[in-house]
Formats: structure tokens, C-alpha cells, sequence
């Protein structure tokens, strides 16, 4: 299921079955011109990857909007917010939320968040639409859902 | 002007000529609507066209196979490339049969022999949903209808695929 209105209808229709939320976590910098670039292109190919994932597990996952954040902001701060989308989403019959980053630092404030955490390390493959990127990215979404299925055993 | 040579009127020239502009006028304003009503008939539908899915008849086994291929789609604001999947195998009749990996249950993608407990059937990862070979949905398990099928074709030696439709319909 995705933000959309067609899949919330259905959502709606069929919440016990939907239990897991896909949050991506997308850091964002414009001040810097060389670093923006960077994150512009991992924010791509983590919207890629998302939408990937969610098309294998539709049926049992809902992906969020993706939660952007300034990459210099203080993660505390930034925790605090991602706390209170947690509690709203709880508020629905979801048993859990998987975050989804490139960001690394994420990593050290994992205790902090009470749901699960996947960091993936980001691939710099250049062309987005290049055979290789597709292959890298196949490979990842295909181990990542099998990640999100083993929590559900 | 000699009068031997006077072959046209004024007044007829000035009908021939506000004739023709008058004409083309009416003409301009006619032909992009009947070019507009007529438009539809001249597009040819996108719906039921075959993609060359990539994969050779005597490829084709007992065993299902996933395929993936991509088709363009015009969808609302953007055209796009959209990846499709089946799974293809040849069944006790020898037909070629290609089944739509979505669940019919709430659409996630399901696979043949996904899980160990469950053989020679098709798993659907999320909710335990389960197909027997021919696409059948096990009872007891959550999807309450067969997989769907595509239209197909073999043209030269290679599977043409078309558009998933619910069994029974295809």
C-alpha cells in the first residue's frame, strides 16, 4: 500500500492484514552545492528502492511518505518527531515500523528508536538508469524484503 | 484594357475571390474538428498488444519459470516503463500457461515453491496466501480467487505476452 487515496480505501477495507509501516528516512542539504547533489541522488534510488519493496509486500506493508530531515539538523530533535509519527501511526493496528536510510547516522541513535532500523549503505553507481544500478538495486530490495519477512516470522 | 480582353466582370472576380477567401475561411474552422472527431478511430488501442517477453517455446518447462519484461504504459500524467513478471510452464496438456505473480488476495508478489513446508505450489510471502499448480487458490488460505493469466501467443518460437486477465475471462 502506498500514500495514495485508492490504496487507503483499501487499506481501510483490510487494515488487520496490513501490519508493518516502510518509513524512509531522507536526508536533505541544499546550503552546500557539493553535497547536494549527493543526497538529490540517494534520495532517488531510495524512492526507487522503497516502491520496489512495497510492490513485493504490498499486501502486508505501508509505505509511508518519506520522513526529510536537514542532514546537519541534532538527531535527538529530529528522533523526538519521528516519535510522535510513530505514536500517530500506532494509533492504527501496525505491530511495526521499519525505518529504511542511507544515512549512517541513524545508526548510532538506534536504541533510541523503538522500531527497527535498516541502514543500507548507499550505492554510488553513477547513471540511475543504467543496467548496473537496476541489477544493484533488484539485489538490494530483493535481500531487504527478505529482511522485513524474516521479522515477521 | 481592350474590351475583346474583358472576359471576367469586376463583379465576377470579386465573387470568384470573396468565394475562395469565404472558403478557406469556413475550411480552417471546419478541419480541426472533424480532424478531432475523427481522431479516436485513427489511434490504434494500446490495449491487448503482445510484448516479446524474451524467452524461447522450447525453453518452456514443466517447472514454472519467472520471467520479467517491461511494456510502456501511459498512465494518467506520465508514460512510463513499466516491469512485468508471470510465471511460465507448459502444463499436463502441453499448453503453455503464464500466471500474474500478484496475489489475489491484497497483491503482493508470490513465487513458485516460496516456502519450504509448501512444494510444487506457489507462496505468497505475506499472509501465507498458497496457489496449486494451475494457479488455483488453496481454500483455507486467504486469496479467494485463481492467479490471473496473461494472454499469449507464440509467434517465430518466442512468448508473446499481453495483458493479465482474471481466469475464466482469458
Amino acid at each position: 500500500m502506498k500514500w495514495r487515496k485508492d490504496d487507503l480505501q483499501q487499506y481501510v477495507q483490510a487494515k488487520e492484514y496490513i501490519d508493518t509501516i516502510l518509513l524512509p528516512l531522507i536526508p536533505i542539504q541544499l546550503s552546500k552545492d557539493d553535497q547536494a547533489e549527493k543526497y538529490a541522488s540517494q534520495a532517488e534510488v531510495m524512492h526507487i528502492l522503497a516502491n520496489e519493496i512495497e510492490k513485493e509486500l504490498t499486501g502486508r506493508i505501508m509505505l509511508a511518505p518519506s520522513y526529510h530531515y536537514l542532514n546537519s539538523a541534532d538527531k535527538n530533535t529530529e528522533i523526538h518527531r519521528l516519535k510522535m509519527w510513530a505514536e500517530d501511526m500506532k494509533e492504527q493496528p501496525f505491530s511495526q515500523i521499519v525505518h529504511i536510510t542511507f544515512d549512517s547516522g541513524w545508526k548510532k541513535h538506534e536504541k533510541d528508536i523503538n522500531d527497527n532500523l535498516l541502514w543500507i549503505p548507499a550505492v554510488q553507481a553513477g547513471e540511475i538508469n543504467s543496467k548496473e544500478m537496476h541489477r544493484i538495486i533488484r539485489d538490494q530490495v530483493g535481500q531487504t524484503a527478505e529482511l522485513i519477512r524474516s521479522y515477521w516470522q | 484594357m481592350s474590351d475583346e480582353k474583358q472576359q471576367v466582370s469586376r463583379r465576377q472576380f470579386l465573387n470568384y475571390t470573396l468565394t475562395g477567401v469565404g472558403g478557406f475561411m469556413a475550411a480552417g474552422l471546419l478541419i480541426s474538428p472533424i480532424r478531432m472527431a475523427v481522431d479516436p478511430v485513427l489511434k490504434d488501442s494500446s490495449a491487448g498488444d503482445l510484448a516479446n517477453v524474451g524467452l524461447a517455446v522450447e525453453d518452456i518447462t514443466s517447472e514454472p519459470q519467472r520471467i520479467d519484461w517491461s511494456v510502456n504504459q501511459v498512465d494518467g500524467w506520465y508514460e512510463s516503463e513499466v516491469n512485468r513478471s508471470a510465471w511460465v510452464y507448459r502444463n499436463d496438456d502441453d499448453e503453455i500457461v503464464a500466471f500474474s505473480p500478484i496475489c489475489k488476495h491484497l497483491g503482493c508478489v508470490v513465487s513458485w515453491e516460496g516456502s519450504e513446508q509448501h512444494p510444487n505450489e506457489y507462496f505468497c510471502p505475506c499472509h501465507d496466501g498458497r496457489y496449486y499448480k494451475d494457479g488455483t487458490n488453496v481454500p483455507g488460505t486467504p486469496p479467494l480467487a485463481p492467479l490471473d493469466e496473461y494472454e499469449q501467443e507464440v509467434r517465430d518460437g518466442m512468448l508473446f505476452l499481453g495483458d493479465a486477465r482474471p481466469r475464466g475471462e482469458a
